[in-house]
């Protein structure tokens, strides 16, 4: 038999059903795992041992009963250290927040993954306040990409790209405001989705951009993001911002692939700001979708400078107290963008607000016309840690910045999103943005799927050896 | 068109905005803040210089 971190969220469904490997035996592998790997990789801030150990033993005491088990029963995962985990400090990757009261209950989503038995095997680094692409944390130390530990894992959510793509669990949750899900997925080699602004609950994260913030799945292949996904919808009347919509089923309909999807590559900013490698990728992605044309949005560059300054002002203004009285235990590498941020008249921000009407005004009439727009969604593969610049359209940019500048605008419209990894000629991953009608994840699954079936986006752990 | 960004003295737009949240920043800081805020400043900049409808409104979400 395959070890479990080699098999699907169905086949270990299967395999536990029939009595070939018990819970305890999978959070005892998952947790020896990770104490071999993580200190090489430093994907995790913390593990929950005894959680997952307990969450094991009810699952056998379940089956033991005979009655069902649960969709998500003893599947291994982990959450980004800014969702609530009850008798745990929520770090939001920031050591200031180490000393706060122990969270009171699980975050929405992390209640609702338990409920469907899934097993909490730790909370998982990131940058500074979800302030980032490279998860460079001055404090709890830098993830290292499980494909070459000399390069960045992306961020801000690098901790839980870095353990999906090592075989430490199964999925990880992160959260996505400018690109952090989808970059450091694409980084990592693994499947994002970004899921539509509103559609799922945020209710016991650390906020950073209240305007911007989504959370949503890591995973390895798109059959275990999808029933993730499909396990993490629901109504959450405590979330002011989530969406009045019905819960869309996305799992029972994968395998509609790509039939009648009429796909697009976006190109101008998109295939601009992207090196060759970006470019063979969206090339071999587009051919497979059967993409016949190329689709203009206008204004993209204007959109990006709209999310960075919305993202500036309501981060600056979130930790504006602290910057005040404590600004010595503040990320360096964070603190005083933070406090520019805090600066920024109030005219650049309502402009930035209503501007963000008027773009989505313009892209979404695209979306009769298409219903899967391709796009990079990193400039390009994973760069060394440290390292400053990237050389993009023959100008240096900044890594730190410039990672998110093509999944920005398609978050600032808060469009639904799914990353999945190609293999570039240098060997590293780089992903593709399959980008959706809002409330239409179930399409750019879809989508994924149809590449996975062909061969083109390959279902790939990358156990780390220290 | 006159670069705006160029022509505001931001450093004294970062010393009166220290002052009014009632920040207390050495010389280093204060440089570091205003590198990023020139930053922030000119991605404003063709933000600022875009015609919206009178009629636009923000994209909230806010519900009572």
């Amino acid at each position: 038999m395959k070890s479990c971190e080699d098999l699907t969220i169905s086949q270990l469904h299967h395999a536990l059903q029939n009595g070939d490997v018990s819970a305890s035996e999978i959070a005892s592998a998952t947790l020896d795992n990770i104490e071999k790997s993580d200190p090489t990789l430093n994907a995790f801030t913390h593990v929950t041992r005894d959680r997952m150990l307990c969450e094991a033993a009810k699952i056998d005491r379940l089956r033991a009963s005979g009655a069902t088990l649960p969709p998500l029963a003893a599947v291994p995962y982990a959450v980004k250290n800014l969702l609530d985990v009850a008798g745990e400090v929520t770090l939001a990757g920031a050591s200031l927040n180490s000393s706060n009261p122990l969270a009171k209950h699980d975050a929405w989503t992390v209640s609702r993954l338990t409920r469907q038995g899934a097993m909490l095997s730790g909370m998982l680094n990131m940058d500074a306040y979800a302030y980032g692409f490279t998860t460079e944390n001055s404090h709890y130390g830098v993830t290292r990409n499980p494909r070459d530990i000399s390069r960045i894992a992306g961020g801000s959510s690098g901790g839980s790209a870095a353990a999906v793509a090592a075989g430490l669990v199964h999925f990880a949750l992160g959260s996505d405001t400018n690109g952090s899900i989808r970059v450091p997925a694409s980084l990592s080699g693994i499947l994002g989705l970004k899921p539509t602004f509103g559609r799922i609950s945020r209710s016991g994260s650390q906020p950073f951009v209240a305007s911007l913030d989504h959370i949503g799945p890591l995973a390895r292949c798109t059959a275990d993001l999808s029933q993730v996904y499909d396990a993490m919808q629901g109504s959450d009347p405590q979330d002011a911002f989530q969406a009045d919509k019905p819960n869309t089923e996305t799992f029972s309909r994968l395998t509609h692939g790509q039939q009648g999807l009429r796909t697009a590559v976006l190109g101008g900013y998109f295939s601009t700001w992207c090196d060759d490698d970006a470019k063979a990728a969206v090339q071999l992605v587009a051919k497979a979708l059967e993409a016949q044309e190329t689709v203009e949005i206008p204004q993209a560059e204007l959109a990006r400078s709209a999310a960075f300054l919305i993202t500036a002002s309501e981060g600056g203004n979130q930790y504006l107290p602290l910057l005040r009285s404590i600004p010595q235990q503040f990320e360096p590498l964070s603190r005083e963008r933070l406090l520019a941020g805090a600066m920024i008249p109030a005219a650049w921000y309502v402009q930035a607000q209503r501007f963000r009407h008027q773009f989505q005004q313009q892209v979404l009439p695209l979306f009769e016309h298409w219903d899967i727009l391709i796009a990079p969604s990193t400039p390009c593969s994973a760069t060394l840690i440290g390292q400053e610049t990237i050389r993009i359209n023959d100008a240096d940019l900044p890594t730190r910045a410039s990672m998110g500048m093509l999944t920005q605008p398609i978050s600032f419209l808060g469009l639904p999103v799914v990353s999945v990894p190609l293999m570039t000629a240098s060997g590293l991953p780089i992903g593709l943005q399959l980008i959706a009608p809002p409330w239409r994840e179930d399409l750019c699954l879809r989508a994924a799927w149809a590449l996975e079936q062909q061969g083109l986006v390959k279902l790939l752990a990358s156990p780390v050896t220290a | 068109m006159k670069n705006r960004s160029a022509a505001t003295d931001w450093a004294a737009y970062v010393s009166q905005m220290e002052s009014v949240l009632a920040l207390e920043l050495d010389d280093a800081r204060r440089q570091e803040v205003l590198v990023q805020f020139s930053r922030i400043a000119q991605m404003a900049e063709p933000l600022m210089a875009l015609p919206l409808d009178p009629r636009l409104e923000i994209a909230g979400v806010y519900r009572a």
